[in-house]
């Protein structure tokens, strides 16, 4: 072997050390990432604009000019019709009467405060677009869209100096945003946290790698280690996508019980399920999750009746803080966060494992 | 409206995000684009409306959907 296998053209592209892309909703992950090395791309969906401006701001001031992202979800449909109050109205009583048994059995918590549906939304393509605007007007130096093509803001965004990336769950997806010209793709696998598409990340990455050319492609979908990693740019990826790894690392700012959870949880311990929102996602099993999988439940519903369904419960776990209640997001790698590490441990720690494989394997230089 | 595409049946790769989370959530569709659309802001984003949804997610409470111009794959074609 006669150069670094890690320097991958993902690195040039943005300039960084290491080909590893944290995703992340807390700032202090994404700013630790950064000015460790790696690349971090922040969540902002739920965002206002006025928040993404203000968030901009914050992590410029942190990272002495180093690059990061900002992550979107741009939808890709819309119902043509929607009346949040009519939609509550159909919810079925035998769905209502689940929910309540499940309350009841369980012991738990009303919500402290009333959830407000309406303040949550969805995001309609109106509001999608007024975040857009921030991130071209700050000319932020990487747009991801987590969802949706963002093919259509290509030459905006090129011409203030920004790289668009789009996420896929499907070949076709990829092909269809390779050819408008996107400047990387995230392939993401069945095994990642949230939902995801039905292919898993060892034949996504693989299939969507073969038709990339030079676009750079961040393999995603239970990645955790630094033996991922290698795998990953075996398959022909040029970095890996990871967003599990960080919310138990020390500078996340998700609930402590949580972060518990995750280190002590096993691939084992998550669950693909769509009792939450209507849409199948990968979370950690709770009383929630495993109630509506057994043969008397009713099918869940559709979002976002279901969602609307759950809140409650979500919410109250959450008020409460029950560990025995609480859920989160996560991916199969779960198993490998074992500790509260600093980010910048973690980034050590998996840089020096993948290369350790890479040693093994073709021996490195010198 | 786009007479070209219209009466003309596609997929789309649809989704958004997931209401109340942070987290985004596929939902794919199969049907017949009327041939209306749409353009959010500018650069346009496109919108297709499709009807006579023969695939969509379980309980999908509505009749049609807006699809985003790159999310459609046409069928039959």
């Amino acid at each position: 072997m006669t150069q670094d296998p890690l320097h991958t053209k993902l690195c040039d592209q943005l300039g960084v050390e290491f080909p590893i892309v944290s995703f992340t909703h807390c700032k202090d992950v994404a700013v630790a990432v950064i000015n460790s090395g790696g690349f971090a791309v922040l969540g902002e969906a739920m965002h206002t604009p006025e928040d993404i401006e203000a968030d901009i701001k914050w992590i410029r001031e942190r990272v002495d000019g180093k690059p990061f992202g900002i992550d979107l979800v741009l939808p890709a449909s819309a119902p043509a019709e929607s009346s949040l109050d009519e939609i509550t109205a159909q919810i079925p009583d035998s769905h209502r009467e689940f929910e309540q048994m499940i309350m009841e059995k369980y012991d738990v918590p009303m919500p402290k405060e009333s959830v407000d549906l309406h303040q949550w939304g969805g995001l309609s393509q109106a509001l999608g677009r007024a975040q857009l605007e921030v991130l071209l007007e700050e000319r932020v130096p990487v747009i991801a869209s987590g969802l949706g093509s963002p093919a259509f803001l290509l030459d905006a965004a090129h011409e203030r100096g920004s790289l668009v990336w789009g996420l896929v769950g499907r070949t076709r997806q990829a092909k269809r945003q390779l050819e408008s010209g996107v400047d990387a793709i995230i392939a993401q696998g069945f095994d990642a946290a949230g939902h995801t598409g039905d292919m898993g990340t060892l034949s996504i990455v693989a299939e969507v790698a073969s038709i990339a050319g030079d676009t750079p492609i961040i393999a995603a979908g239970g990645i955790t280690t630094g033996r991922h990693l290698a795998a990953a740019l075996c398959l022909g990826a040029s970095g890996v996508w990871t967003g599990t790894l960080w919310l138990a690392c020390r500078e996340s700012d998700i609930d402590m019980i949580i972060k518990e959870r995750l280190v002590e949880s096993t691939a084992a311990d998550t669950v693909w399920s769509d009792s939450i929102s209507g849409f199948t996602m990968r979370v950690l099993k709770c009383p929630w999750t495993e109630e509506w999988k057994k043969p008397e439940a009713p099918r869940p519903l559709a979002s976002p009746y279901q969602m609307i369904l759950s809140s409650d419960y979500i919410q109250g776990a959450n008020d409460a803080r029950r560990p025995d209640l609480m859920t989160e997001a996560s991916g199969q790698g779960v198993g490998f966060v074992t500790e509260m590490l600093p980010a910048r441990q973690i980034v050590s720690d998996m840089v020096e494992e993948a290369l350790g494989v890479f040693d093994d394997l073709v021996g490195l230089p010198d | 409206m786009d007479p070209a595409r219209a009466g003309k049946r596609a997929e789309c790769d649809g989704g958004g995000l997931v209401m109340g989370s942070r987290y985004a959530a596929r939902q794919e569709f199969t049907g017949t684009l009327t041939g209306e659309y749409y353009d959010e802001g500018d650069p346009p984003w496109r919108w297709y409306k499709m009807i006579d949804l023969t695939r969509k997610p379980n309980n999908y409470p509505f009749e049609s959907v807006w699809c985003e111009a790159e999310s459609l794959f046409p069928i039959d074609e």
